[in-house]
């Protein structure tokens, strides 16, 4: 089963980071990933932009879409960022969300839909690879 | 450049829907999957189930992580899926933001982290060592 791993924190607090602390911060993120890689349960994940870089489109059926700067809510907590993992259940998904290297912040961990039971088709394509 | 599609919106509305309704709105899914799966941009995109399957870790580093039922926030917008798209530009991601087939909500767009263009590497390339080397 495929979990979403939501990261939520606060932003900030890298600006003033030495070279030193940001790979510090950087090798354990890429600890992370490569255990997740190297257990065959990473398949997407990233770091956002913050939330400056942000765009909101608002959507409803029968109106034009309406596209604002920023993002959805102006909130101190925010997504920095994701992982979609395929774990075998809940308890090893929230076992990867334990181990989150960030220095503070929550996980939030769903379970994907899955739409193929019902007979729909999944456009996953498997691990997304590192940008070309 | 890589696009984070974050779906937001109201949960629930589906209490009374029937099967022709599902069907009738997984077509949409569908047709945008398929679209941006020709177009080479689809990269990842789920569903998430709702609220009441979330469980939130709580902590960091140097914290106990504490774990508890429910999503981060109990409001009434809440995540409901997500794309991760390979685009242009943003203009391009904000294109395929607009034809998201959700009835009544939000899609934030950002981009996401180019660590590589900061000298780090992927630590999904084959081979990849940590930033500086071992």
């Amino acid at each position: 089963m495929m979990y979403v791993l939501a990261l939520i924190s606060e932003e900030g607090g890298m600006q003033d980071a030495s070279p030193e602390e940001m790979k510090a911060v950087m090798d354990r993120w890429d600890e992370f990933t490569r255990e997740s890689v190297d257990h065959g349960a990473f398949i997407a994940g990233e770091a956002l932009q913050p939330t400056e870089s942000a765009s909101t489109v608002r959507i409803k059926q029968g109106e034009e879409p309406v596209v604002s700067d920023g993002p959805f809510a102006e909130s101190k907590e925010q997504l920095g960022g994701f992982y979609l993992l395929e774990c075998k259940d809940l308890d090893e998904a929230l076992e990867y969300a334990k181990n989150i290297p960030f220095q503070d912040g929550w996980v939030e961990v769903r379970p994907v839909m899955d739409f193929t039971e019902m007979g729909y088709q999944s456009y996953s394509p498997g691990p997304v690879k590192a940008a070309a | 450049m890589r696009f984070m599609l974050t779906l937001i919106g109201p949960e629930g509305g589906y209490e009374d829907i029937t099967p022709e309704e599902i069907k009738a709105e997984m077509v949409n899914w569908e047709a945008f999957g398929k679209e941006a799966t020709d177009a080479g941009v689809f990269l990842a995109g789920e569903g998430l189930q709702p609220v009441d399957t979330a469980k939130t870790v709580r902590g960091g580093r140097d914290e106990d992580r504490i774990v508890t039922d429910g999503p981060f926030a109990e409001t009434k917008e809440q995540i409901g899926g997500f794309y991760l798209l390979e685009c242009r530009d943003l203009d391009e991601a904000l294109e395929w933001a607009k034809r998201v087939p959700i009835r009544d909500g939000a899609i934030e767009v950002r981009p996401v982290m180019d660590y590589e263009s900061m000298g780090y590497e992927d630590p999904r390339e084959a081979g990849a060592t940590p930033a500086g080397g071992s």
